[in-house]
């Protein structure tokens, strides 16, 4: 008996870690819950409308606009805590399409009770109590970071930590420093849309990069930029595993 | 009431400002006191000069100074809290009969080329405390280059008359814009320079670099960042309010020396007594002595200066109406922290950074800095107060029509209706129309009224715009508990 429980937990738990994995791609108008458990505590939502299933992508770094469509990017969590009311996606990416309009929705809490505002991992810390300079050896190193879909928009507490990572190193390294910055511009289907970056997006990607490196402090000389268009997926922690959304990046490569 | 000293003195003057006492010509000598108290009839508003008095004469700071005979001191009244409140203006054209160097054509008139003396000539300075400042068209960058920007402006309707002048206007040899202000106190610099964190998460790029001396700065200065830095803004001031294009390197050296070192705040007030009594730290002292540009979410909470007051002993020994007072400024302090609502389509806020629209938070959203309430990561907000449709009636005020060329706002849509483009007006972006530079919170007793437009007459009228903004839905009691502890900054 002991042994075909066993195995039955077993099967649940694969059958959890499979379902955890699912990643989902999607494009929607997202919905407010206005839940109230202090500061940045609403639930922000949305349905995917080919399967009827609603998500919770509140953990995105870049929260949705409730009068805009959004591309959602995502894996099924592996712990669902029901906090908004829908299944959490965790990781999770939201981009903003400005140009599909949506029309605006909040409901009310309904007896969820959000989450409490934590600090995300990726944060900046303040210049009265910098963050120390990485010691040596100094090696090569390449500091991917992510963009939102159409935008060269750095995101808070997400790319622009991963940035100033980037220049902490090159200046800590004195090494040179090359940008290159991606578009994705091969058309990719979802939601029955066709979504492709403009190809002068890599440009303004890199340069936006570049703008971030010399005004930390990296010297100018030592920095190159270089753009270019649909490039082979990176898996690296910057992606948090979500490696589809890697085509839309700028790679900084520094060399002591 | 802000003159009307409880003094015989006062009554007897019959709204007679005592001659060289409160209102500071230029040129008028008198020395600059290490501590300067200012007395109205509801407390004190205390000056401090760290590191000693100051003789003003022959400072640049305090004398006249280019064709208008006004100095930096005219519009900037230490006792308005260093700026220059609508009721002082008024009092001041009484008693010059509208001669005083304050009423300039160049902007302390609603347009140059009205007729100067008569009152509705003037009407925008007297009856709101705005002085015009005009902004080139199209704009221009930090080097003086030409922006083409990515809207176009027209004017729908202007009482003034200036942005139609064949002389200052729009269509005008020297194209420009007119836009009508209140002026930023100078003080407490410390806070406003302070750069917390390097970056400007509201546009997500680093904080602007100075092009003068290549470092990094805060971009808290003026309504619209249209200058960098002091020096710059000292160039700017003296240019366009002063008539005056020479400024020495000695004397620009000699207002920054003044002032890095003058602080404002409230000391005292009539009912509650001193602002640092029972354990309390109001008052510029605190200012003075405290470290710049903290967030208070991790260090001193805002306004916590006042935390001492949320439990006051029962036999301490004040009269009820001390304790009442002092009480309702300890739980406007926690208001401004903890009442939270829902902030809504607000550039700057909103977007283009992902807080989400909208997002749930409080005054210390923005107003997040230690001692000062102040952005410690800076940057230009658009709360409405000049943009429709969220900007209160002002028929006073021209009305512009913007257009984007290319995205549209994210919040106005394509076509947007603005009585101050304000952040726009320097980048030449769609996207900043209605933005404003976050304003200082200390000192606000003595110069009213408030908001860039000075469409708030009062302090409670600050919180009821908010209220109606954001339908934050405030009570009563709350509301008066705002208006006290703003009123003790």
């Amino acid at each position: 008996m002991r042994r075909i429980m066993t195995a039955l937990l077993a099967l649940l738990s694969f059958n959890s870690v499979a379902q955890a994995a699912e990643a989902v791609r999607f494009i929607s108008c997202p919905i407010y819950r206005d839940t109230d458990a202090g500061r940045k505590s609403g639930c922000w939502l949305a349905e995917e409308r080919e399967t009827g299933r609603r998500f919770d992508i509140t953990q995105s770094a870049t929260k949705p606009d409730w009068s805009m469509a959004v591309l959602i990017e995502g894996r099924i969590a592996d712990n669902q805590d029901n906090a908004c009311g829908a299944m959490v996606l965790e990781p999770v990416r939201v981009s903003i399409l400005p140009a599909q309009a949506c029309t605006r929705a909040m409901i009310p809490a309904e007896g969820f009770p959000g989450r409490r505002f934590v600090l995300p991992s990726r944060n900046i810390r303040p210049l009265y109590a910098p963050e120390p300079a990485p010691p040596p050896p100094y090696t090569a190193q390449l500091f991917p970071i992510p963009f939102d879909f159409g935008r060269d928009f750095v995101v808070y507490q997400q790319s622009d930590w991963m940035l100033v990572r980037a220049a902490t190193y090159a200046k800590a390294s004195g090494g040179n420093v090359v940008i290159t910055g991606y578009a994705e511009t091969e058309p990719v289907h979802v939601s029955g849309q066709s979504l492709a970056e403009p190809a002068g997006l890599g440009k303004t990607r890199a340069e936006m990069a570049r703008l971030w490196l010399v005004s930390l402090g990296v010297p100018t000389d030592k920095v190159r930029v270089e753009w270019k268009q649909n490039p082979v997926p990176l898996a690296d922690p910057a992606f948090d595993g979500l490696t589809e959304i890697s085509r839309r990046r700028v790679d900084i490569r520094v060399t002591p | 009431m802000k003159r009307s000293f409880v003094s015989v003195l006062a009554l007897l003057a019959a709204f007679t400002l005592p001659a060289g006492a409160t209102w500071w010509s230029p040129g008028d000598g008198t020395p600059f006191p290490a501590q300067y108290d200012d007395a109205d009839a509801d407390g004190v508003t205390r000056l401090l000069l760290d590191g000693g008095p100051m003789e003003t004469k022959g400072h640049p700071f305090f004398e006249p100074k280019g064709n208008y005979g006004r100095a930096c001191v005219t519009c900037h009244q230490p006792s308005d809290g260093m700026s220059l409140s609508a009721e002082t203006a008024r009092i001041r054209w009484q008693e010059t009969a509208g001669k005083d160097p304050l009423f300039a054509a160049i902007d302390g008139a609603n347009c140059p080329d009205l007729a100067q003396g008569e009152r509705a000539s003037h009407s925008l300075l007297l009856d709101h405390g705005l002085f015009r400042i005009a902004r080139p068209w199209p704009p221009v960058d930090h080097d003086g280059q030409k922006i083409e920007p990515d809207f176009t402006l027209e004017v729908v309707r202007d009482p003034t008359g200036c942005n139609a002048s064949k002389v200052w206007g729009l269509s005008s040899p020297n194209p420009q814009v007119s836009v009508f202000r209140r002026p930023r106190p100078v003080a407490n610099f410390k806070y406003i320079l302070a750069m917390g964190f390097a970056i400007d998460p509201k546009v997500g790029k680093p904080l602007p670099i100075d092009p003068e001396t290549g470092q990094m700065v805060s971009g808290n200065l003026m309504a619209d960042r249209r200058a960098l830095s002091l020096e710059a803004q000292m160039r700017d001031a003296a240019h366009s309010h002063l008539g005056f294009d020479a400024l020495t390197p000695d004397d620009i050296k000699r207002i920054r020396d003044f002032e890095d070192r003058i602080f404002v705040a409230r000391q005292r007030d009539r009912v509650g007594g001193d602002l640092d009594a029972m354990g309390a730290r109001g008052g510029p002292e605190t200012l003075a002595r405290s470290a710049p540009g903290r967030l208070g979410s991790q260090g001193a909470a805002v306004w916590s200066e006042f935390a001492a007051w949320e439990k006051i002993p029962a036999d301490a020994d004040i009269t009820p109406e001390q304790r009442a007072w002092r009480e309702s400024v300890a739980r406007g302090a926690r208001v401004f922290r903890e009442k939270m609502f829902l902030i809504t389509d607000s550039a700057g806020i909103n977007s283009p950074v992902g807080f989400g629209n909208p997002v749930r938070n409080s005054c210390v959203f923005c107003h997040n800095m230690s001692q000062m309430g102040m952005d410690v990561a800076p940057g230009q907000v658009d709360l409405g107060t000049t943009t429709m449709p969220f900007a209160d009636s002002q028929p006073h005020l021209p009305l512009f029509r913007l257009t984007c060329k290319g995205p549209a706002h994210p919040h106005y849509g394509r076509v947007i209706h603005t009585h101050d483009p304000g952040y726009a007006l320097t980048t030449g972006r769609c996207e900043d129309v209605g933005k404003i530079t976050l304003q200082t919170l200390r000192g606000l007793t003595g110069r009213a009224p408030y908001f860039a437009s000075g469409s708030a007459p009062d302090l409670r009228a600050v919180i009821d715009y908010y209220d109606r903004r954001y339908n934050i839905g405030y009570t009563e009691q709350e509301k008066r508990d705002l208006v006290n502890l703003m009123g003790a900054l």
